[in-house]
């Protein structure tokens, strides 16, 4: 055997059933997209089965484009997915400079920090929504019954009850709304991603230039300064590598979506799917493509960065 | 240690305590699974039982007759390991000749591996429910399940096993070819025992990733593959009856993962980052 058939057919196993698993399902999905394909249609049964004779060109995507539910989906994705970001960069890089240097218990304390990214999504969803955020019984409506009662009890207190008299009783809030499902996504995903930061950052941070830090401080730079100047530059690729990652596998979220909002009306790219998979598989596919589209965007740029340490 | 030095006693003080109230907040949702798994179905909506109650073991005890717990359990242990080796098999070869003989093309087959990692899952959804149902007739089987975990983990797989055998010197390789010992020889008396931490952590990390999997082990089973991810999902919204059984059930379907992933924070940066970060 040459010295290069070897090789490639170690290779092969792993090229090929990738291969598959991308070509195949991809180019159904391309394909469906362009036709009218149905599951349930009593008026049009040859729309039910997939048939190049029901070809609609772009029909599909215009309807897609066209439906209220799409761009709502689209906006509904960007708000979770640009929420969850935030939040789990600011926190990350926080979290980072807080325990990167060393004090009593730091071991015990980055394992209960990197925990909830252990936790499966479908008990991430049941456990906030329910033991958590209901409004009822969960911790939040526990914790603002508490809060009233406590209220209420000043309002009768000496000298300082006129000032409690004007607060108002406070409402727990229902997450299981439209738009609150969504700040409850948003919540759960970050307290589980979180963490994921944390790490990449601290793993970065690491590899600070400590000798720059010293002269740094020798030339009287505060905290302030030098977090500002030296750290944070630091964490620019780092930072960019943690959005990306995390822009490609919440475009996807699904589970939290579907224990959380079912049936209340929000909704992101991948639960817009799935339900119009339920029957109009041409508005499926054509959503699809557009979800591939969306992850490519950012995929691209990640594959450069990964792509530039890839040899080193 | 100039930095250590400027900081004082009081601040050093603050920041023990900041970032222990921080490692307790993250953890408390779990904490709380945990806690609530001891209370009776009925205790655990009651606010005057938050902290103080009788601890029950009720609700591990009756898991199977509440929510055939062990049923899923075992399909999740099924698909997982299954997945977990047949993708080591599969990606231990691949990653050694990308490795040891590298060609101009091995950057490029795996980024595009890597790509493969980014496609929405959702974009399939339909031609894989019609391909494995009406085609293949492999839907809702464990063979199925451990294909698509294994599918999805592959590139990832590859790649961390990839920069593991890169710090492997090619010396020691090819000291093995001229003792005249074969590929599989290579692979099993060399490789093998040099990178074991490497594959181990690789292994347990996949592990997790399958276990935790919640779109196509949902979407592509109805009962006879379903695993844990499926169970939870199906019993979503309880409406505060069963917050001490759920909880349970829960606690034991995450219990395990999270211990296991203290194990593997390191090599999770790799895995995850596919090393753009060090």
């Amino acid at each position: 055997m040459s010295n290069r058939t070897l090789p490639r057919l170690l290779q092969s196993p792993a090229v090929i059933l990738l291969l598959i698993w991308m070509i195949v399902p991809l180019s159904m999905t391309l394909y469906f997209s362009f036709i009218r394909y149905v599951l349930n249609n009593l008026r049009r049964p040859e729309w039910t089965t997939p048939s190049f004779s029901n070809w609609r060109g772009f029909g599909n995507y215009e309807f897609v484009l066209n439906n209220k539910d799409f761009i709502f989906a689209i906006q509904n994705s960007l708000l979770i997915v640009g929420s969850i970001l935030f939040f789990t960069v600011i926190f990350g890089v926080l979290i980072a400079v807080l325990i990167n240097q060393s004090f009593p218990g730091r071991g015990i304390v980055r394992v209960l920090l990197i925990s909830p990214f252990f936790v499966m999504p479908a008990v991430n969803a049941v456990l906030w929504i329910n033991m958590i955020l209901d409004p009822v019984l969960g911790l939040q409506g526990i914790a603002v019954n508490g809060l009233n009662d406590i209220i209420v009890g000043l309002k009768d207190a000496p000298l300082v009850g006129w000032f409690f008299s004007l607060w108002p009783t406070l409402e727990p809030i229902s997450f299981r709304a439209t738009q609150t499902s969504a700040y409850a996504v948003i919540i759960m995903v970050t307290w589980q991603w979180t963490p994921f930061a944390v790490l990449i950052f601290m793993t970065s941070l690491q590899s600070e230039d400590q000798q720059q830090k010293e002269a740094a401080v020798l030339d009287g730079a505060g905290p302030w300064s030098q977090f500002r100047f030296l750290t944070l530059p630091h964490l620019g690729r780092p930072i960019a590598i943690v959005v990306m990652i995390q822009a490609i596998f919440h475009l996807s979220l699904y589970a939290e979506i579907e224990i959380v909002s079912r049936g209340n009306g929000n909704k992101n790219l991948p639960y817009l799917i799935g339900e119009f998979a339920n029957n109009n598989i041409g508005a499926a596919s054509a959503t699809g493509i557009f979800a591939v589209i969306l992850a490519n965007i950012v995929a691209i740029f990640l594959l450069r960065m990964i792509g530039k340490t890839l040899m080193e | 240690m100039a930095i250590v030095a400027q900081s004082t006693r009081y601040g050093k003080v603050t920041r023990t305590i900041l970032a222990w109230a921080v490692g307790l907040l993250f953890f408390f949702p779990i904490f709380w699974l945990v806690l609530t798994s001891f209370k009776t179905d009925a205790d655990a909506v009651k606010p005057e039982f938050l902290f103080f109650f009788t601890p029950t073991l009720e609700n591990y005890l009756n898991m199977t007759e509440n929510y055939d717990y062990w049923r899923f359990a075992t399909n999740s242990i099924i698909t997982s390991i299954f997945a977990t080796v047949f993708t080591l098999a599969v990606g231990i070869p691949c990653a050694y000749a990308m490795a040891f003989n590298p060609s101009r093309a091995t950057k490029d087959v795996l980024m595009w591996m890597l790509s493969t990692k980014m496609l929405p899952a959702a974009a399939v959804l339909y031609p894989m429910t019609f391909l494995t149902k009406n085609f293949l007739g492999i839907y809702d089987t464990h063979f199925l399940v451990i294909i698509v975990l294994s599918l999805i983990n592959l590139p990832i797989v590859v790649w961390m096993l990839f920069t593991y055998f890169k710090e492997i010197p090619k010396d020691i390789i090819e000291a093995g070819k001229m003792d005249g010992v074969n590929t599989w020889g290579e692979i099993r008396e060399i490789l093998i025992p040099l990178a074991w931490g490497g594959i181990a952590s690789t292994a347990l990390l996949c592990f997790i990733f399958c276990w935790n999997e919640a779109y196509w082990t949902v979407r592509l089973t109805t009962t006879e593959a379903a695993t844990l991810s499926k169970l939870i999902e199906g019993n979503r919204a309880p409406e505060g009856l069963f917050f001490g059984r759920l909880s349970a059930v829960s606690a034991a379907a995450v219990g395990p993962i999270v211990v296991l992933g203290w194990f593997c924070q390191k090599q999770l940066v790799q895995g995850l980052t596919f090393g753009a970060v060090k």
